[in-house]
């Protein structure tokens, strides 16, 4: 059974993701973001998500050892909302408030179609969205996978190593492909 | 995926372990507390005595249908009318989380006074998952305090027991099914009921007028669900505004309030989406909610917003 557990930045819908894998029959749990890496690589985990998080704090914060779990993993980490961001800051990239904040159904655009993490997900797709800050500039070693209208990264990977980022939430029921996505991550886990 | 039956046959010996006497559960007569109520019932028997609180804020009937809802589960159970009390409490109160606070806090009180009385120890509540993640903790923001955690006093005197922590709605009905319970597919109900309904001070004088208006709503809306008019919403209802526009009725200048028609689908309510209801029937509920509330109702709109950037409930 492949192990991934969801890291708690403190956002409204860290038990949804928590549920998602769980209903994916993955071997999972919500741990603290202070939990010591050396204790997850202890429980011989397949891949992490970082969760969104409490207001702003994928701005400015530091939440808990996630800095740590960037810097060490070498399993797959999706970082979603805050997570997202955190992931783009930690590597060089620049996070702002949103010139126009994303809250409710937005419409995803994919911009490569031989990305693993969105198989079987349509070139355009509905997705749910809650954010005050975004993504502006890219870190290195990085490229974009989606973007929205009023939000250019709405998606990201790592060119090299198995990080991504979304700014949208795949774990909500309203997300067309939510699923699907998360269906991806755990094959990407499993490898 | 989850698995109801599972969850009853893991739930019902940790019950038997936790709860070492005489448990009071608070009972609504909702989903929750219904299901929450059959797996203690299983587990405990008759040392669990079943609490309801009509809190002078419930729906039309409400108070009738779940007396003869316990009666049928066979429950030992007490029915406490305290609309005077929260009425009272109440008064002057505009501010959405004062009220909620104060609720629960209420709640709290007179669960203790039935337990102090009848020597209960433990108090079991149907707490699902979204009720604590809304009401927030040291990492989450507080969206809303829900009566049953935000709203839980600071000190008090009861053991709390809460098996459903980790369930949402979805999976609570799945179990209520399991457990052949008739309130499986019942739609969502707030424990501080019409009180979230009314926005600014929830009066009885205004508690009438949302009453008489979510029967309307959810009469009609059943109606042309059965008629196959449109899905089924998770939840619908109407909700208060204060805010008093001119009319005419009958010849005559009106200046009541506004009521707005609230209707969504979700699974598990931390996203939703509107519910598109049919123009003809919003056309029956505004005309019925009109001619039913005369002067006090000239106004009706309804609501398009989904969650997030709105919540189900106004408050």
């Amino acid at each position: 059974m492949v192990r991934i557990y969801v890291i708690d930045n403190g956002g409204q819908w860290t038990h949804r993701e928590w549920r998602t894998l769980r209903d994916l029959d993955v071997d999972t749990k919500i741990v603290p973001n202070t939990t010591a890496f050396q204790d997850l690589s202890n429980e011989e985990i397949d891949g992490l998500v970082l969760s969104g998080g409490a207001p702003r704090i994928g701005l400015e914060d530091n939440p808990g050892n996630c800095a740590e779990y960037l810097e060490k993993a070498e399993f797959p980490i999706l970082g979603i909302c805050a997570g997202h961001q955190f992931m783009a800051r930690f590597f060089g990239g620049a996070v702002e408030p949103s010139e126009i904040p994303e809250f409710g159904k937005i419409e995803l655009v994919l911009l490569t179609a031989n990305e693993s993490l969105f198989e079987g997900v349509s070139k355009k797709s509905i997705v749910w969205e809650s954010h005050n800050d975004e993504v502006i500039r890219l870190p290195k070693d990085f490229e974009i996978l989606g973007e929205s209208k009023n939000c250019k990264i709405q998606a990201m990977r790592h060119k090299k190593k198995q990080l991504y980022g979304l700014q949208f939430h795949p774990e909500v029921e309203h997300t067309e492909y939510g699923e699907q996505i998360f269906k991806n991550f755990v094959k990407l886990c499993e490898k | 995926m989850f698995d109801g039956e599972k969850f009853i046959t893991k739930t019902v010996p940790t019950l038997q372990e936790d709860i070492k006497d005489k448990a009071l559960i608070a009972f609504s007569g909702g989903v929750d507390s219904t299901v929450c109520t059959a797996l203690v019932n299983k587990a405990i028997g008759n040392r669990l005595i079943a609490v309801h609180v009509d809190t002078g804020y419930m729906r039309k009937n409400e108070p009738g249908n779940v007396k003869k809802m316990m009666k049928e589960m066979g429950l030992n159970f007490r029915f406490i009318d305290a609309s005077k009390e929260f009425y009272d409490a109440l008064k002057g109160v505009e501010d959405p989380e004062k009220k909620r606070k104060i609720i629960g806090e209420k709640f709290i009180r007179i669960f203790e006074k039935v337990a102090k009385k009848e020597k209960i120890e433990y108090l079991v509540q149907g707490t699902i998952a979204p009720d604590w993640i809304e009401s927030g903790d040291e990492l989450r923001d507080t969206i809303k305090s829900h009566h049953n955690v935000g709203g839980l006093p600071e000190t008090m005197h009861l053991k709390l027991v809460e098996p459903l922590r980790d369930l949402y709605k979805d999976e609570v009905r799945k179990v209520a099914r399991v457990l052949g319970l008739k309130v499986s597919e019942r739609q969502p109900f707030p424990g501080p009921g019409l009180a979230v309904r009314i926005i600014g001070e929830a009066t009885p004088e205004r508690t009438k007028i949302v009453r008489e208006a979510c029967d309307i709503v959810e009469k009609e809306i059943e109606n042309a669900v059965e008629k196959k008019l449109m899905e089924k919403p998770w939840q619908y209802f109407a909700v208060l505004i204060p805010i008093k526009t001119v009319g005419v009725q009958g010849d005559k200048r009106a200046y009541g309030y506004t009521i707005a028609i609230r209707a969504v689908q979700s699974v598990d309510a931390m996203t939703c989406k509107y519910s598109d209801i049919p123009h003809t029937v919003l056309d029956t509920i505004s005309t019925k909610i009109t001619n039913a509330l005369g002067d006090k109702i000239n106004r009706i709109v309804y609501d398009v917003t989904n969650k997030p950037p709105g919540t189900v409930e106004w408050e």
